[in-house]
């Protein structure tokens, strides 16, 4: 029983890191429609740069930082580079996603553009990190070491408790921004109808580089804190970690951002539990099996509009 | 073979909690050019929507040609006959003008030889030449390396009727064809048009341009507010004070009819 | 031919049979993003069928079988998957592709993580005659009627409807032709290389060869053999290209130019490098205006 528990507990740990990448592919489904396949990526490129900060291994600036904070707080910077370079990538990629969209006559194909870029991103940054650092697995040592604590015979670690309370707070603040300021009402017109929210005002094109830099901000921050909690990243973890938060999107609603929240921490929960029952090799089909199966019989998940994602990629 | 090619009865249709459609019936005599008119609203595109199958009747029957097919899927009643153009230019812009045409032969060429005969390989065949033939008796060109969507408006319009046409029609229903043609281009339309009326097929088109509907029509059929108000021949209908009323409003209506009556 | 050349040669009759098979639900508008899936159930029944201390088959006739073994498959979840539309589609056919390689990882008759060796081998030629095919066969497929209408779905599927289209047969055939076709390139796979591994097919894979067939053009069928040709030749000439000029770092970045490429090539010129408007010009050039009907006849 015990044991259960404590699985539970990890699953809810791994799920709070999948909450943040949930969140971010149903904040681009809902608000733009389409699937934005860079988020994996930029998760894996914060983590990469943690881990490239904490080991003095940036193209540049190794020694000034070491020189800044100290050998032993270059997680510090790590968290200032890895947001730095996500933002800055989300620019990027908002220029090229969304604003050139050229879609001459609307048809099926043509409103896949999108996805396709960020496909094309997907594999630069993904073969830009092989170039420079290899595809092999890089460790860190974690900056809080062995940090754990027991409630009863319940094992926990601070990294990964941080990590759910980070998520859920920040996943909070997003709800309350979305719901309480003018910010989030431009949000809300945008992913409602985009040609009539430009009408009623909204600066569309200053907004929608926002979208994506919060989205890139919640990739980073669950870059991050996957690298701090497991230590180990290499060039693929986007496609291996990252991906699997779509089926926690899924489970939610597409556009949902509780139902992400919700989805991001049963896929974890799900996730530890296959391993501990059928073992790692055999853990994709339950999850993919599952997704899977909503997709087909209930697509809309547990809090999905029917409307998003019909028609468009 | 009955008079009426198209008989619908009792036609109604919410959306929501919203009437469009309430109480419909007209019957379509064969070989007859009717016109569907009425105010923006009326429920025009609504019931030629219902007649090809892309919304259910909530209640009510549409027999065409003597078979019933209100509950016929939408794919299938093209076979019953019945074809169709749209108000705004739905060809597809991916495909040449001849294979756009030849999209209209698709029902007359369900069986599986037809289906896989390698129609885009081999330059002459059957399929092709009647398309070609199509597009030439309508006073339009093939277009070869040309998308569709780049072509004149009013070419688009009547490559649009010519698609409805080849898939041999008892009935052509056509929306707005004449909707954004300068005066040239209508008249080609109207010439196609008769053209297409002598062969046979019954046209019941919706119109706005009334000149263009008393030039070609010989029956008008008038809609407001999701109810049929009239029907006549051209001349009745311009002079009907229910009509005039559903267009202009009342008290514009008296003063037009003056108008008529003075001419 | 020199074994460097010779595997390149082998690499890209695999991409082109691969490529064929997501053309083909691509040209209707559907977008599938699992290949690997499709590509790995090819390549381990046509192994398992072919085992000589098991069923011991020939390897035509075990390719045959893989064959319509991965057809069987494509049709059985075509249904289900081609309810699910746009970005929906796109996922479940990733999840699908997923599930299957989680399942053929643990599968112990299947080698399980360790790999399946394969027994028979199809030598390069036998390759090539496949490929030669498989685009014969497709350029056949969309001149039919058929290919006619899933067209006319791609660019407007309501209307098809209209006139007459079974749109979901058309799809469901497209879905099941393109798998079965990735079911072939995966059984060559397996015996050209005689070796196969879930590994061998991955997510990667899937993604390139959707953007092989999306970049080379979805409006005929030169697009995937272009697609497939350029993305598989091109990236190589950098690399040698690289290595006689002696930069390591230009050889080892030419995947990064491929995304920048896609990215750009979403910007300038999205619906790919081969399109209809094209493809007619190019042939009246060929036919000196032969079929040209006149444009003036008004």
């Amino acid at each position: 029983m015990m044991l259960l528990l404590q699985q539970l507990i990890n699953g809810l740990m791994l799920g709070g890191l999948y909450v943040m990448v949930a969140v971010a592919f149903t904040l681009i489904i809902g608000m733009l429609n389409f699937l934005n396949f860079t988020i994996p990526a930029l998760f894996m490129v914060a983590a990469i740069m943690m881990w490239a900060t904490m080991t003095g291994n940036l193209p540049f600036g190794n020694e000034t930082l070491t020189g800044l904070f100290g050998e032993g707080n270059l997680w510090i910077a790590g968290i200032i580079v890895a947001i730095v370079v996500v933002s800055l990538a989300s620019l990027i990629i908002e220029r090229f996603t969304y604003r050139y969209m050229k879609a001459k006559y609307g048809d099926a194909t043509e409103h896949a553009l999108p996805l396709v870029s960020s496909l094309g991103f997907l594999i630069m940054f993904e073969h830009m990190v092989i170039s420079a650092y290899g595809s092999d697995a890089l460790t860190v040592v974690s900056p809080f070491g062995d940090a754990t604590f027991t409630i009863g015979s319940l094992l926990f670690s601070y990294p990964q408790v941080i990590s759910l309370i980070l998520s859920l707070g920040i996943v909070f603040t997003l709800h309350y921004i979305i719901r309480r300021t003018k910010l989030g009402r431009a949000l809300r017109s945008i992913a409602e109808r985009p040609e009539t929210a430009t009408l009623m005002g909204v600066d569309v094109l200053r907004i929608v580089p926002i979208v994506y830099v919060i989205t890139g901000l919640l990739c980073a921050i669950s870059g991050i804190l996957f690298t701090i909690n497991y230590t180990t990243v290499d060039a693929y973890i986007g496609d291996t970690v990252a991906t699997v938060a779509i089926a926690g999107m899924v489970l939610g609603g597409l556009g949902s951002v509780w139902g992400a929240v919700i989805g991001g921490l049963m896929v974890g929960i799900l996730e530890v539990f296959s391993i501990y029952i059928v073992g790692a090799d055999f853990v994709k089909v339950p999850i993919w099996g599952l997704l899977l199966i909503i997709l087909i019989f209930k697509p809309t998940g547990l809090f999905g509009h029917s409307a998003i994602g019909k028609g468009k990629f | 073979m009955t008079d009426n090619v198209l008989t619908i009865s009792g036609i109604h249709k919410s959306f929501g909690g919203l009437k469009v459609i309430d109480d419909v019936s007209l019957d379509v005599r064969r070989g007859s050019r009717t016109a569907l008119i009425g105010p923006n609203g009326a429920g025009k595109t609504t019931i030629f929507n219902l007649l090809t199958g892309v919304y259910p009747i909530d209640d009510g029957t549409v027999v065409l040609d003597g078979i019933d097919i209100s509950h016929v899927p939408s794919q299938d009643r093209v076979i019953h006959g019945m074809s169709r153009s749209f108000q705004n230019i739905r060809l597809m812009p991916h495909l040449s003008t001849i294979e756009n045409v030849m999209l209209g032969q698709h029902s007359r060429a369900r069986s599986f030889g037809n289906l896989m005969f390698p129609l885009g390989l081999l330059s002459k065949n059957k399929w092709r030449d009647e398309a070609e033939a199509a597009l030439e008796n309508a006073g339009i060109g093939s277009y070869p390396g040309e998308v569709v969507a780049n072509l004149p408006f009013g070419v688009q319009k009547r490559i649009e009727v010519v698609r409805a046409m080849v898939s041999q029609p008892k009935l052509l229903l056509l929306d707005e064809p004449a909707a954004g043609l300068n005066e040239i281009e209508t008249r080609q339309l109207q010439e196609l048009l008769e053209n297409v009326s002598a062969s046979g097929v019954t046209i019941l088109v919706v119109e706005h341009d009334m000149h263009f509907v008393r030039n070609l029509c010989d029956h008008v059929v008038v809609l407001n507010f999701g109810q049929k108000i009239f029907e006549g021949t051209p001349d009745e209908v311009h002079q009907n004070p229910a009509v005039l009323e559903a267009y202009l409003g009342r008290d514009d209506s008296q003063s037009a009819k003056e108008t008529t009556d003075a001419s | 031919m020199s074994g460097y050349l010779e595997s390149q040669l082998v690499i890209l009759c695999l991409s082109i049979i691969y490529a064929y098979g997501i053309f083909l639900p691509a040209a209707s508008g559907q977008l599938n993003l699992g290949a690997a899936g499709f590509i790995t159930l090819g390549a381990y029944a046509s192994g398992w069928f072919n085992l000589s201390d098991g069923l011991g088959i020939s390897m035509p006739l075990s390719i045959v079988l893989a064959m319509l073994f991965t057809g069987a498959v494509s049709f059985m979840i075509a249904f289900p998957i081609l309810r699910t539309r746009g970005v929906y589609m796109v996922l479940a056919t990733f999840a699908f592709a997923e599930v299957v390689s989680g399942l053929t990882i643990n599968m112990e008759f299947l080698g399980a993580a360790a790999g399946m060796p394969v027994d028979d081998h199809a030598p390069v030629t036998i390759l090539v005659i496949a490929a030669i095919a498989v685009i014969l066969f497709c350029f056949y497929f969309m001149s039919t009627r058929l290919g006619l209408a899933l067209r006319s779905i791609h660019d407007d599927e309501s209307v098809s409807v209209l006139f007459g289209v079974n749109v979901r047969l058309a799809k469901v055939a497209a879905f099941t032709v393109g798998g079965m076709l990735m079911g072939l390139g995966g059984a060559l796979y397996g015996h050209h290389y005689n070796y196969i591994e879930a590994q061998s097919f991955n997510v990667l894979l899937s993604i390139y060869i959707l953007l092989y067939v999306l970049l080379g053009g979805t409006q005929t069928a030169w697009g995937p053999l272009v697609g497939a040709i350029f993305f598989t030749v091109v990236p190589e000439l950098i690399r040698n290209l690289a290595i006689e000029i002696g930069s390591t770092w230009l050889a080892d970045s030419r995947f990064i130019f491929f995304g920048g490429f896609i990215v750009l090539m979403m910007v300038i010129r999205p619906e790919g490098v081969i399109t209809r408007t094209m493809q007619d010009r190019v042939a009246s050039i060929f036919s000196g205006g032969r079929r040209k009907n006149s444009g003036e006849a008004e």
